[in-house]
């Protein structure tokens, strides 16, 4: 537990109220703090013979089998024959001989006995001590390891984060196993005193930036973490952008491959979506699945994403500038056709893209909320009553159909939610410039987006690195994707550019996905 | 303190900045046919003022830009004076762009809107590419270039592709002489576009780089776009022949009889906006660099210099009635009498000031 989380949580209270001796005032005191609510135990027992003792934990987020050990080894302690041993030193024969956890610890204060139960503890007391001993009992009914449900491959691990900290470093460590894959514990918000977790790789990541994000951790204060986007907002501070700094994923694999090319990564209690940074522009359009298919395939696909984002982006608008100020660049057969559809349409074409994409954006949303059940019903109305009748009675243009529709897959395509986002709230504002300026418009849009976006900085990393800075050697995981044998060296993007493959230490080229020997087969 | 720039943004604003809005303009036309070489010797002339003056001073006072060199070996009055001409004189420049891309938006792209609207939201686009600071716009050159390059790289091609060159054109070479072409290029072309690196000298001192390689660097990109300023003007009186001085952009004019595989017929518009992009970044250059020099006289803040430049600009640009009074007034005016004054005469005096007194300290040293 860190001491900044300590502290504060300590100021909180007025002042630090230690432990009695007397065991029943710290009973009382506590049913007082708790309650007597059904899943508060405290249970008395006898120990060591002669001493009383009270074992008080929370039922619900207590591992009910490792309490009967607990209990049980407790209990037998008083009949082995040496028990006497420890007659005057009984807090340390409990915690030397007869507590059957793992992790044990000292609370000096009534306070601390309190959080430490609140987080899962059992809390162990002894009369005449004004010391108490917290076994890690810890556990609660949590999801198994399951795929992934936002962020699919077709090849790769299928496995994905869940809600429980625990579950997720360890899905981590099970991916690089190295001594320098580090984990910072921290334990922000007051009353909910979320864990959150840190990881980094000593010796690759920027240690000034690991300082950095830990300062900013330390310094968020609030009551509630309860999801990784509040850490994200917190941390990030006073930026305004649609484009998103850091990003989120549910993959290990993607975290693990993030970590060995410098980035940290931030787990949240309680979520299953951890969060990577420090992140360029590029990022957003890479898959964990670029580096597992063949790498003519995977930059195929990536220069796809781009072009869906760009799609996504300005697809509307530029139906709108065309159509509406620059009819002249449609070849001519397109244009009659276009005219014809057109012609009983009784808005301009920015009124018509406005109201097609508003009504996609609430399909989308109704999309989300509504039970599976009705799903079908949702997209009978959408497709047939929106989408045909809204063109055969006139309403919209055949074509504006499909500039909305193809938009609306193209965003799908994006493999980040957060970068499709971005794209679909630029997009409203192009159609509006498109609508008023043509193509002078969207230019004038896409260059304060560029100057926004070379502005903006992820933990100190241009965001529109390595293209601009350039930076010559990172291009080779940019648009194509090089073969694996290719990258000898980590991208310089996010801390120390070491080398990845050929160096003088036997494993370095062995570590999480770019295994050394499956390489030289393929 | 001020973000530093690394040496291929200041590269890459060089050569964004000198094509800037060129490719709009057959150079040098009185030449005829040898248009292209007075644009070449205007280029060699350019190199040596750029080699020898603008790039001198800088060597002499690596850490300063132009206003505070002048400060300091004229003397404070005559330093901001002069400084106050060099503000208005980036300001003028920086308006001749606004008014020549509101114009021909106008007349390619937006026939109906109003001219103060374009204009509104060219400044509007300008002020927000520098209000994030140098560093900021710099990197957008960065990222702007490749496409740039790439583009016209594939406009001239489809050009040649579609067989729109024709030789006849251009030769024989020196059909006239060497006269012409030298009359020409001096001091036209000298003045527009190449002696136009004086406002470098507000840059130079942003990057991070030693001396030496700045000075590479800068003259490498000014070689590269030197030589595509030239080739754009062959092209075009290669393609167009004696036509070229009689429409307003010979480029777009060409560029509309591209013909390929019936889809690609009419791509004016967008050859428009990537001329338009030039433009876009020459007009945000000097934008920058009076937004600099306003600072650096004023102490505003950076926020308040970049309106108050905003705002002479943008009401600058009405200045003159139509496009053709622009032009004319640029071309019979400007190129031959004013701007020579701030881009050749100012420099050359100020380097031999510089020289001078640098030398004389060395001998007082030694």
């Amino acid at each position: 537990m860190s001491e900044s989380t300590k502290s504060g949580i300590e100021s909180g209270s007025d002042a630090v109220k230690a432990l009695s001796a007397d065991l029943d005032t710290n009973i009382k005191w506590l049913t007082g703090e708790l309650g007597s609510e059904p899943d508060i135990v405290i249970r008395q027992l006898q120990v060591l013979r002669n001493k009383r003792a009270a074992l008080v934990y929370i039922s619900d987020i207590s591992d009910n089998g490792l309490i009967n050990s607990l209990v049980t080894s407790m209990l037998d302690e008083s009949l082995k024959p040496d028990a006497g041993e420890f007659e005057e030193e009984p807090l340390q024969g409990l915690m030397l001989r007869s507590l059957s956890v793992g992790g044990i610890r000292k609370l000096d204060s009534l306070d601390h006995v309190l959080l430490a139960i609140l987080e899962g503890c059992s809390v162990i007391m002894l009369d005449g001590f004004a010391t108490a001993i917290a076994a890690d009992t810890g556990g609660r009914e949590k999801r198994g390891v399951e795929e992934p449900s936002s962020q699919t491959v077709v090849r790769g691990p299928k496995e994905g984060f869940t809600e429980s900290v625990r579950t997720n470093t360890a899905l981590i460590r099970a991916k690089i196993k190295s001594a320098d894959l580090r984990m910072e514990y921290k334990l922000i918000g007051k009353r909910t005193r979320t864990t959150v977790v840190v990881v980094y790789m000593k010796g690759i990541a920027d240690e000034q930036m690991i300082r950095d994000v830990s300062r900013r951790l330390d310094l968020i204060d609030t009551d509630s973490i309860l999801e990784s986007g509040y850490i994200e907002e917190f941390i990030l501070g006073k930026t305004f952008t649609p484009f998103p700094l850091i990003q989120n994923t549910e993959r290990p694999d993607a975290v693990a491959a993030g970590l060995l090319e410098g980035q940290f990564a931030i787990i949240v209690d309680g979520t299953p979506f951890v969060l990577l940074a420090p992140v360029t522009f590029v990022k957003f359009f890479q898959s964990s699945e670029d580096y597992y298919q063949r790498y003519d395939i995977a930059s195929f696909l990536r220069l796809i994403r781009m072009s869906s984002f760009l799609v996504s982006m300005l697809f509307p608008s530029l139906y709108i500038a065309i159509t509406t100020f620059h009819q002249e660049m449609l070849p001519t057969s397109l244009l009659i056709s276009l005219a014809a559809q057109r012609e009983g349409v009784p808005f301009p074409a920015l009124i018509e893209a406005m109201i097609m994409e508003l009504t996609f954006e609430i399909l989308r949303e109704a999309g989300v909320r509504m039970p599976r059940i009705i799903g079908s019903a949702i997209s009978i109305v959408g497709a047939l009553v929106l989408g045909q009748s809204a063109v055969q009675a006139g309403l919209v243009s055949a074509a504006m159909v499909i500039v909305v529709s193809f938009t609306a897959i193209a965003s799908f395509v994006i493999p980040s939610v957060n970068m499709g986002s971005a794209a679909r709230l630029i997009r409203f504002g192009m159609m509006f410039l498109a609508g008023s300026f043509g193509l002078f418009g969207i230019m004038a849009g896409l260059m304060v987006i560029l100057a926004h976006m070379s502005g903006l900085r992820s933990f100190g990393v241009p965001y529109l690195t390595p293209l601009s800075p350039l930076v010559p050697g990172n291009l080779k995981d940019v648009f194509i994707r090089v073969p694996w044998w290719a990258m000898k060296k980590r991208p310089a993007l996010f801390g120390k550019a070491t080398a990845r493959q050929g160096s003088a230490e036997p494993n370095a080229g062995n570590q999480g996905k770019s295994n050394g020997e499956g390489k030289g087969r393929r | 303190m001020m973000e530093r720039i690394s040496l291929n943004q200041l590269g890459s604003l060089i050569v964004i900045f000198l094509i800037g809005s060129s490719p709009l303009f057959l150079l040098a036309i009185e030449a005829g046919k040898d248009a292209w070489l007075a644009v070449f010797v205007g280029m060699l002339c350019g190199l040596a003022l750029l080699w020898g003056v603008n790039l001198a001073i800088y060597r002499y006072e690596p850490d300063m830009h132009l206003f505070e060199i002048m400060m300091k070996y004229l003397g404070k009055p005559a330093g901001y004076l002069l400084s106050v001409c060099y503000v208005f004189y980036f300001c003028y420049k920086s308006i001749r762009n606004v008014r020549e891309f509101g114009d021909l938006s106008i007349i390619y792209l937006l026939p109906t809107t109003p001219l103060s609207a374009v204009m509104a939201l060219i400044c509007l686009t300008a002020g927000l590419s520098i209000v994030g600071g140098a560093a900021v716009f710099f990197r957008m050159a960065e990222f702007t270039i490749p496409v740039v390059i790439g583009i016209y790289a594939l406009l001239f091609l489809l050009m040649a592709g579609t067989g729109l060159f024709n030789l006849d054109y251009i030769i024989p070479v020196f059909d006239e002489g060497l006269k012409p072409i030298w009359d020409a290029a001096f001091p036209e072309t000298v003045s527009f576009p190449f002696g136009e690196l004086v406002l470098f000298l507000m840059f130079w001192k942003l990057t991070d780089a030693d001396r030496n390689a700045v000075t590479a660097i800068a003259v490498k990109c000014y070689l590269f776009s030197g030589l595509f300023i030239t080739l754009t003007n062959l092209l075009i009186v290669a393609g167009m022949g004696k036509l070229a001085p009689a429409v307003t952009v010979p480029l777009m004019q060409l560029a509309s009889s591209i013909e390929a595989a019936r889809v690609l017929e009419r791509i004016d518009p967008l050859v428009a906006l990537l001329l338009f992009t030039g433009v876009m970044f020459k007009l945000t250059s000097y934008y920058l660099g009076a937004v600099i020099g306003i600072r650096y006289l004023t102490k505003l803040s950076h926020k308040t210099a970049v309106l108050i430049a905003g705002g002479i600009i943008y009401g600058g640009s009405f200045l003159f009635r139509s496009y053709m009074e622009h032009i004319w007034f640029g071309f019979v005016y400007n190129v031959k009498y004013h701007f020579p004054l701030f881009q050749i005469v100012f420099p050359i005096v100020l380097v031999m000031i510089v020289a001078f007194k640098n030398r004389r300290a060395g001998k007082e040293d030694a």
